[in-house]
C-alpha cells in the first residue's frame, strides 16, 4: 500500500484574535509613499501580513496571559522577579539575573561594563544594535564568522560558525588584553538565521580558555538554534531542546537576552553572568538606565510572562511548529524559484535581493526597494537587512555587507498556514515582474541606526 | 459634610501575606536594614513608592487586551500620542519605558560638564541623570519648603529671586534647562502655584531658557490650585492641567504615577531639533520611536489613565486620603510635613528621632521602626538619598530628613490606612528605644536603592 501523507499541526489553538485590516493597492500606494518607501514608517493598521520583525510580536499562551494577572507591582523585591531568577537560572544555567525592559538595555549595561576604549570585539556577524553599543562604548567590532556565512548560496548546515583562525589572527594582531570577549549570537540573524554548531562552540570554548577571554552570548534564539543542533547535528538527535540549550550556555559566561524572541513575550530582555563582579556593577548600573535590579524597567507581570515564556519556549513541540513553519514557507518559495538564503533559517525566510533585482546596484538598496514592492503587492510588510541596515563606519564610510536581504520574519504563534500560502505567492508575482522594478535613493539619513527611520525616494 | 468615599469599587485583589514581628527581625537584617532590598512577599503595607504600584482600572486592562505589538507603526501609539499631545499642547511626544530613561536621553543630549540644571527641587533620579552627565543641579525651593511642619499652600514653589540670581552668576548659557517638578516630590509633595510657575516662565523667557515640568504628579498638582489658588476654584481641571503646560518648553514624565500605569513614561516637547535628536538616542537604548521600548498594551493603559487622573472625584478621594493620615497623625503628636501632600504623608524624623545624629540616618532608622513594628515598608528621603561626602569623607547632610509614606493609587482602603497611624503612632510611643545605622557597602550613585547598613548598638 501507498504510504499516505501525515500532516503535523499546530501544538495549540486559538484562544483569542486581533482582526486584521484589508487594504487595497491605492490605499497602500499611498501608504507606502507616506512613509518614504521604508517599511518601518508604514502604520501597522495599513499592513495585512506583518513580517517586519519576530521581536515583540508573539503571541502570548493563556498561562501567560494568566502569569500577567499575577504580576506583583511592587518596586523592589517583586515575587516575579524571583520567579524568573529560577527560571533563568534553571533553564539557561546562568547564576546571576539583571531584568532589563528589553534585549538592548542589556547590551547598553555590559558594552559600558567590560569594554574599555581601542578594544577589538570579535563576533560570529554583526547586529545592528550590538554593534552600535559595542562602537559607543569605544570599542571595534570584527567578523569572525565563517566564510560561508556570507555565501546565500551556500548550503552548510551550521553557517553561524566561528572561524577559528580569523579569531586568532585577531589575538596575534591586538593582543588577548584588548579582547574583552568574543561575541557570540546562536541563530545569527544577519546571516540569514543561521545556527552555529555544538563543535564549534566548544572548540571556540577550548581556545579562549587558552587566552583567558570571555564569551558573551546574545542568545535571543537559543532554542531556534537548539533545535538545529538536534536535528543536524550528531549525537544530538536523542537530546531535549532543555539540554542542548543548557550545555550551549555553558559554554559561554554571560549572556545578554531580548526575550521578545524565544521567550515569547511583547517586552522584556535581561543581562545574565556567572560573574559577580560583573553582575555588582551591572546591578549599580541598571539602577540609572532602567529601573531597580529586582524590576529592570518592566512591570512585574511582564517578568512573570516571561518567566513561563522561557519555560515554553524549549518545548520540543513548540520548536518543531515554531521552525516547522519557517521551513514551510521557505521551502514554497523555493519552488516558486525565488532566491532565499540557504539553508532556510529558524525564524524567517531571507530573500536574496543582489539576485532577485540583479539590475539594481547596492548603492541604489535592492533590498530596500524590493521590501517596497512586496508590500505594495499585497500589504506583506517585511524588512531590509542589506546596505541601510548596515549603516556607516565611525568614519563615516558607509559599509557594503555581502548580504543583501530581505527578511520575512515569522512572529511566533501568530499566523497560519493559509498566511503563509498568501505571502509565497505574493512574493512569487513580484518575482515575476521583477524587471520593471527600479532602485532608491535616500532623501534623510539619521545618526544612529539609520534603518530605522531613513526616508527614500523611487529613481526614475 | 459626608464621608468622601472612593469613587470605584473593587474588580480584582491581590492576597497580602502576614508575618510576625520576630520574622520580620530576621527579614530586615537578611536585607541590610535597607527596605529596598526587602521581597515583597515579606510586606504587609507597601508604601516604599506610589510608583507602578497603582490599581489600573477595568477600562485600562481592556485597553491591555487591545494593544498592538507591532514593532513600528501601532495603532496604540498613535491614540497615546494623540491623548498626551491634548493634555500638554505639545507637538513633539517620544514614549519611554520609564520616566528615568525620559530623563536620562534629555540629559544626555543637552548636560555635561559645565552645565548647571535648575529646580525647585530635582527628584534622586533626575539629579543622578544631570550627574551622570556631568552637570551640577541647584534646587532652589521658597522658605516655606525647607520647614516641614510650618503649613503653607504651595511650598513647592521656587523661590524666584534666588532663580533670577543664580541665573547671573552662572551665567544664562551654562543653564540648559529649568525643571519645576510637580508636584515636588523629595520636598513632601508639596505644589507649585499657577502663579509660581508664571513668574518661573517670566525668568526664563527673559534669559531665554527653555522651561521644562517634571510632571509626573501633574493632576494631583492641578488639584490643589484648584482648591487653593485665588481664582482657579470654577475652573476645571483640563483647563487648570492646560494652562500649567502651556508655560512649559516640554516635559518629562514618568506614567507610573498620574497615569495610573504600571510601566512607562515619555517626553513632550515643542522644539523639533530637539525631539529629532532625542529620537536618536531613543532608538539607541530605548526602541524604536512607535513603542519607545513599551509593549503596545502599555501605551493604551497609559493614554486611557491619563484621562481618568482628571477626574474631580478620583482627585478629591485621593488628597483625602493622604489628608485622613496626616490628621491622624498630627492629633497623636507625631512630627509629619504639614500640610499633606499630593501622595504621601512626610514623617520628619529629624523632629521624630532627635537622639540620632544625621550622620547614623534618623530617617532610615525610622523606615526600619516602621517595617519591624507593623510591616510597613515606606523610604528615607533625607541624607541617605540624597547626602554627599566633601573631600574629608564627612557627610554633607540633606536640608530635610523625611521618611516618605507614599499611598499607592487606588489600592488600599481605609482600614489599611487605619492601621499604618495605629503603627506609627506606636513606634512613635517607643521612639527612645530607636538606634541610628552605620553603611556597610555603598554604589557611587543612587546608593540607597543598593546601600546594606546594620545598627549602632552601645
Amino acid at each position: 500500500m501507498e504510504k499516505r501523507k501525515r500532516s503535523w499541526a499546530e501544538p495549540y489553538k486559538m484562544k483569542m484574535v486581533e482582526l486584521l485590516k484589508m487594504t487595497t493597492l491605492a490605499q497602500r500606494k499611498k501608504a507606502l509613499q507616506e512613509a518614504g518607501y521604508n517599511t518601518f514608517l508604514i502604520h501597522s493598521d495599513d499592513v495585512y501580513i506583518d513580517l517586519l520583525t519576530d521581536s515583540g510580536t508573539s503571541a502570548m499562551s493563556d498561562r501567560q496571559w494568566a502569569g500577567m494577572m499575577l504580576g506583583d507591582e511592587a518596586y523592589a523585591g517583586s515575587r516575579n522577579f524571583f520567579h524568573l531568577e529560577k527560571v533563568v537560572q534553571e533553564v539557561y544555567g546562568y547564576s546571576y539575573l539583571v531584568p532589563t525592559h528589553q534585549g538592548r538595555g542589556a547590551e547598553n549595561i555590559l558594552s559600558r561594563i567590560l569594554i574599555r576604549k581601542g578594544d577589538i570585539i570579535p563576533g560570529n556577524m554583526y547586529f545592528t544594535t550590538t554593534r552600535l553599543h559595542q562602537e559607543l562604548a569605544g570599542g571595534k567590532f570584527e567578523d569572525i564568522i565563517i566564510d560561508e556565512a556570507h555565501d546565500p548560496e551556500n548550503e552548510f548546515p551550521f553557517k553561524g560558525n566561528v572561524d577559528l583562525s580569523k579569531l586568532e589572527k585577531l589575538i596575534n594582531k591586538y593582543g588577548a588584553a584588548r579582547i574583552p570577549y568574543v561575541s557570540i549570537a546562536t541563530s545569527v540573524n544577519m546571516a540569514g538565521g543561521q545556527p552555529i554548531s555544538m563543535a564549534n562552540l566548544k572548540e571556540l570554548r577550548a581556545f579562549t580558555k587558552k587566552h583567558k577571554i570571555r564569551i558573551i552570548h546574545d542568545m535571543t534564539r537559543v532554542a531556534e538554534n537548539a533545535f538545529f543542533i538536534q536535528q543536524k547535528e550528531k549525537g544530538y538527535d536523542k537530546k531535549s531542546i532543555r539540554e542542548i540549550v543548557r550545555e550551549i550556555n555553558s559554554y559561554t559566561d554571560g549572556a545578554t537576552m531580548s526575550a521578545k524572541k524565544d521567550a515569547l513575550v511583547n517586552i522584556g530582555g535581561f543581562l545574565a553572568v556567572n560573574d559577580w563582579d560583573i553582575f555588582e556593577e551591572a546591578r549599580n548600573m541598571v539602577v540609572v538606565y532602567e529601573g531597580l535590579h529586582t524590576y529592570g524597567g518592566l512591570a512585574g507581570r511582564d517578568m512573570e510572562a516571561m518567566a513561563i515564556g522561557i519555560e515554553e519556549s524549549v518545548s520540543k513541540d513548540h520548536i518543531k511548529a515554531r521552525v516547522g513553519q519557517v521551513l514551510y514557507l521557505g521551502n514554497k518559495m523555493l519552488n516558486y524559484g525565488i532566491p532565499i538564503v540557504k539553508p532556510i533559517g529558524g525564524h524567517g525566510v531571507f530573500v536574496n535581493a543582489k539576485k532577485f533585482l540583479p539590475h539594481i546596484p547596492q548603492e541604489n538598496f535592492p533590498a530596500q526597494a524590493l521590501a517596497a514592492e512586496l508590500y505594495l503587492d499585497a500589504g506583506v510588510r517585511t524588512m531590509e537587512r542589506g546596505i541601510v541596515s548596515a549603516g556607516r563606519k565611525p568614519n563615516g564610510e558607509n559599509y557594503f555587507p555581502k548580504l543583501e536581504l530581505v527578511r520575512f520574519t515569522i512572529p511566533r504563534r501568530v499566523y497560519t498556514q493559509a498566511h503563509m500560502d498568501v505571502i509565497a505567492e505574493s512574493a512569487a508575482i513580484v518575482y515575476d515582474r521583477r524587471k520593471k522594478i527600479k532602485g532608491l535613493k535616500m532623501v534623510y539619513e539619521p545618526k544612529y541606526l539609520r534603518f530605522f527611520q531613513a526616508k527614500f525616494e523611487k529613481l526614475q | 459634610m459626608h464621608t468622601i468615599i472612593e469613587p470605584f469599587r473593587i474588580k480584582s485583589i491581590e492576597p497580602i501575606y502576614f508575618n510576625t514581628a520576630l520574622e520580620r527581625k530576621s527579614v530586615l537584617e537578611k536585607a541590610f536594614y535597607n527596605p529596598f532590598l526587602i521581597h515583597s512577599n515579606d510586606v504587609i503595607i507597601d508604601l516604599l513608592t506610589d510608583s507602578g504600584t497603582s490599581a489600573m482600572s477595568s477600562n485600562q486592562w481592556a485597553g491591555i487586551m487591545n494593544g498592538d505589538e507591532s514593532y513600528a507603526g501601532s495603532p496604540s501609539f498613535f491614540r497615546f500620542k494623540e491623548t498626551v499631545q491634548g493634555i500638554t499642547g505639545m507637538p513633539f511626544i517620544i514614549p519611554t519605558h520609564q520616566g528615568r530613561a525620559a530623563e536620562r536621553i534629555l540629559f544626555e543630549m543637552i548636560g555635561g560638564p559645565g552645565k548647571f540644571f535648575i529646580s525647585n527641587t530635582l527628584f534622586d533620579t533626575t539629579r543622578a541623570n544631570i550627574e551622570f552627565s556631568g552637570a551640577t543641579g541647584i534646587d532652589l525651593i521658597c522658605e516655606e519648603g525647607k520647614h516641614p511642619s510650618i503649613p503653607a499652600p504651595f511650598k513647592g514653589n521656587m523661590d524666584v529671586k534666588a532663580l533670577t540670581q543664580t541665573i547671573k552668576e552662572k551665567g544664562a548659557e551654562n543653564i540648559p534647562l529649568i525643571i519645576l517638578t510637580i508636584t515636588n516630590n523629595s520636598g513632601g509633595g508639596q505644589p507649585v502655584s499657577m502663579q509660581n510657575i508664571q513668574a518661573v516662565h517670566k525668568v526664563c523667557k527673559q534669559f531665554q531658557i527653555p522651561l521644562f515640568l517634571d510632571a509626573c504628579r501633574f493632576a494631583e498638582n492641578a488639584w490643589f490650585i484648584k482648591m487653593r489658588e485665588e481664582g482657579y476654584a470654577d475652573k476645571t481641571i483640563p483647563e487648570i492641567v492646560h494652562e500649567l503646560f502651556s508655560y512649559a518648553d516640554g516635559c518629562t514624565m514618568s506614567a507610573k504615577k498620574d497615569a495610573f500605569a504600571n510601566i512607562g513614561g515619555f517626553l513632550a516637547m515643542h522644539s523639533e531639533s530637539l525631539a529629532l535628536q532625542c529620537r536618536n538616542l531613543l532608538i539607541i537604548t530605548e526602541g524604536f520611536p512607535t513603542y519607545g521600548g513599551l509593549a503596545g498594551r502599555d501605551l493604551e493603559a497609559i493614554s486611557i489613565g491619563l484621562k481618568e487622573v482628571m477626574e474631580e472625584n478620583y482627585l478629591q478621594y485621593r488628597v483625602r486620603s493622604i489628608e485622613y493620615l496626616t490628621e491622624k497623625l498630627v492629633a497623636a503628636g507625631v512630627p509629619v510635613m504639614r500640610p499633606g501632600g499630593g501622595h504621601a504623608v512626610y514623617l520628619d524624623a529629624k523632629e521624630f528621632l532627635p537622639h540620632i545624629p544625621i550622620d547614623q540616618y534618623p530617617g532610615q532608622a525610622l523606615t526600619c521602626a516602621l517595617y519591624e513594628e507593623g510591616g510597613i515598608r515606606s523610604v528615607e528621603i533625607g541624607s541617605l538619598m540624597f547626602g554627599k561626602y566633601d573631600s574629608g569623607g564627612k557627610l554633607i547632610p540633606a536640608t530635610l530628613e523625611l521618611v516618605r509614606l507614599a499611598i499607592p493609587r487606588r489600592v488600599y482602603t481605609q482600614s489599611h490606612i487605619d492601621y499604618v497611624a495605629e503603627v506609627v503612632i506606636d513606634v512613635f510611643k517607643k521612639r527612645n528605644q530607636i538606634h541610628g545605622l552605620e553603611i556597610l557597602e555603598e554604589a557611587p550613585a543612587l546608593r540607597h536603592f543598593t546601600v546594606k547598613l546594620k545598627p549602632i548598638t552601645v
